[in-house]
């Protein structure tokens, strides 16, 4: 269990502290994958596709989720497709109400010779513009909130720059030409990553879509454990990793590798989850997206929230980057939901 | 009845024994395996272990060998891949297991396509399927779509970011009469309704049975759209194919 300590803290220093299983005043809130929406779009006039282009408008979307639903984070990259684009991967930028993505019925790669990291990568308007974006950010909110940024791992790389399908049957057929491209693909991951700690970032999240929707748990083990161990290393930061789906038949071997947190998804049980990872790694979530922010009311988002506080997840935020269109009234529960919650505790 | 124990491959027999836990199930898969001949078994159970090479090979010794294509293609393809299905289902095997199998069940068809094709029999029915507009999830509908064919679909696969005028002009040019549709995000889910409206709009809407499924789409959403069926699952999928498509046994 959290012990509390009595001493106000701010945003940064209670994210921090949640994040290493230190004391803190109360849980944070924070969605370590993306909190855009159509509503806060328009509140501060940073629209998709381009604040997912645009430094400016990127960090102006993004420190909404402390300046409009108070969390205690601000994490500015709301897709998963800013080093696929700097890759060279095709890309569709959708509109304002749908997240870019990525054509992997195209795929820029077949085998590991192909793999090469671009030698621009770092200045591709489409990287570059997360780091501008975590630099504005630092500077304006850098002392009361904790600055999130976001480098993809290897295996979700996989799926952008090899197709999902081709890159799963090469992971059946030839694991050891899988691991090949999963060594040589990590060089983007821990570039990308180094380079936001340099722009500012506090901690980092680092998906990586090894989930039990596509494969086995123990694929995790033979394909993810190490290397994701070694990122500790590598990028010498607080990583948050962020599997979505079902996850807890891997979560023993996500606790061994020494990331600070990991982001876990609803179709996992907080109490269950906080069970298997027995304090070797905090977790963040997990309300569910589709359902209850999206689509339910304030007390069904309570009831989540509270359900996580009980279990003594460290974090407490949505699911999975928040779809579009989910109500801001809905968000702001959250962390009213946490207050209530600790206010409650401290009076029995 | 047929028992389990009656069936001679032994891979069979153990995958059924290990894997197919519900009774209904269980009696309908022996059923499957209990009057066909061991090349069949043979071929159904490399379909199961995902070996291409293999079931290229049985498929082709089997039709020069003078077996009837269509036997081949119910009782050797379509027989594994019913096992396959339930295996993923109940998370047995995962996505890249699957297809492995679907790549294994391909290996077989292309033996098979070309006799059916020529001799002019008819598919069990023929479906549109694609991932609706703003979507590009697709492992879901690609499943979906391999385990229709593996029971005998004629399947059109219009991929993903499907707009309505695409799955219209489908429709009418390859005289379908059964559409899925598949999303994942919230976002997209909106876009299987207005397809549906598009139907209505061009006077097709009749014609034609849609099914639709995802992960966050349910019952409730399927019926409030104005969908024919829902399914779950792949399993679930090719059930209600069959159903909508008048071919249920
Ligand atoms: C893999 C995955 C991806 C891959 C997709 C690769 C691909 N080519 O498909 C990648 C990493 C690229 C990706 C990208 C994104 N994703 Co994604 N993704 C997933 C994940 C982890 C698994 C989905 C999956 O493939 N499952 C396995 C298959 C087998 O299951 P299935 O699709 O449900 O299909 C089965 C049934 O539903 C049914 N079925 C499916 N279709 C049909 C059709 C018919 C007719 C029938 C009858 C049945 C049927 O049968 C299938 C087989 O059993 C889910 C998590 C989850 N909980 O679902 C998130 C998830 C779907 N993604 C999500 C998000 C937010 C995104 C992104 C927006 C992320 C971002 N910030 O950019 C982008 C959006 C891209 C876009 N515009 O489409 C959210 C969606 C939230 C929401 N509902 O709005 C989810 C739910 C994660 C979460 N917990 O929040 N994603
Ligand atoms: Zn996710």
């Amino acid at each position: 269990m959290i012990q509390q300590i009595p001493e106000p803290m701010t945003s940064r220093q209670r994210v921090l502290a949640a994040l290493s299983r230190q004391p803190v005043d109360r849980t944070p809130i924070c969605n370590p994958t993306s909190v855009a929406t159509v509503e806060l779009m328009d509140l501060v006039d940073a629209p998709f596709p381009e604040s997912n282009r645009n430094a400016e408008k990127m960090a102006r979307l993004a420190a909404t989720s402390y300046t409009e639903l108070g969390f205690d984070t601000i994490m500015p990259v709301f897709t998963i497709i800013q080093e696929s684009s700097a890759l060279g991967c095709k890309m569709q930028w959708e509109g304002k109400d749908n997240w870019p993505t990525v054509k992997m019925n195209e795929p820029i790669w077949a085998e590991p010779e192909d793999i090469s990291i671009p030698s621009d990568f770092l200045t591709h308007p489409d990287t570059q513009c997360v780091l501008d974006a975590i630099g504005i950010l630092k500077k304006e909110f850098g002392d009361e909130v904790a600055i999130i940024g976001k480098t993809m791992g290897p295996w979700s790389l996989g799926y952008h720059c090899f197709g999902v399908e081709k890159f799963l049957l090469m992971s059946l057929d030839d694991p050891d030409k899988t691991r090949r491209c999963l060594e040589k693909m990590k060089q983007a991951t821990i570039e990308f990553g180094r380079a936001q700690i340099e722009a500012g970032a506090d901690a980092i999240t680092l998906p990586d879509h090894a989930t039990g929707d596509l494969v086995s748990g123990e694929y995790y083990d033979r394909f993810l454990k190490e290397m994701h161990t070694q990122f500790v290393e590598d990028i010498p930061i607080p990583i948050i990793l962020h599997i979505c789906g079902r996850t807890v038949d891997r979560m023993d071997y996500i606790a061994q590798t020494g990331m600070a947190a990991f982001h876990y998804d609803s179709r996992n049980k907080p109490v269950e989850s906080m069970e298997t990872v027995t304090q070797r790694i905090s977790l963040v979530g997990n309300i569910n997206n589709p359902e209850t922010l999206y689509a339910k009311g304030p007390e069904e988002v309570a009831a989540e929230v509270f359900e996580n506080l009980d279990a003594g997840v460290q974090l407490v935020g949505p699911e999975c980057a928040i779809p579009l269109q989910t109500p801001i009234e809905n968000l702001k529960v959250i962390p009213e939901a946490v207050r209530r919650w600790h206010a409650n505790r401290s009076e029995n | 009845m047929a028992e389990l124990k009656d069936i001679q491959n032994e891979v069979i027999r153990q995958e059924i024994g290990e894997f197919i836990e519900r009774e209904d199930e269980r009696q309908k898969i022996v059923g499957l395996y209990a009057n066909t001949s061991s090349a069949m078994h043979d071929i159904a159970a490399n379909i199961i272990l995902g070996e291409h090479l293999k079931v290229d090979e049985l498929t082709r010794q089997a039709i020069e060998g003078g077996s009837d294509a269509l036997e081949v293609m119910d009782d050797g393809l379509i027989a594994g891949m019913a096992i396959v299905g339930i295996k993923f289902r109940e998370n047995f095997i995962f996505v890249p297991e699957v297809l492995a199998c679907a790549r294994a069940m391909k290996a077989g068809m292309k033996h098979i396509d070309p006799i059916l094709s020529a001799s002019g029999i008819e598919p069990v029915g023929k479906v549109i399927m694609g991932t609706v507009k703003g979507d590009l999830h697709d492992i879901g509908k690609n499943l979906c779509v391999m385990m229709l064919r593996g029971a005998g679909f004629e399947v059109l696969d219009l991929g993903v970011d499907t707009s309505p005028d695409d799955f219209i002009e489908a429709v009418e040019e390859h005289s379908a009469n059964l559409v899925g549709m598949s999303a994942l995000l919230t976002t997209t889910m909106p876009n299987m309704g207005k397809t549906i409206e598009a139907f209505i709009d061009a006077d097709l809407r009749d014609d034609i049975k849609i099914m639709v499924g995802g992960a966050p789409v349910t019952r409730e959403f399927a019926d409030d759209m104005g969908a024919d069926a829902y399914g779950a699952n792949a399993v679930e999928c090719v059930d209600i194919a069959k159903q909508l498509s008048g071919a249920a046994k």
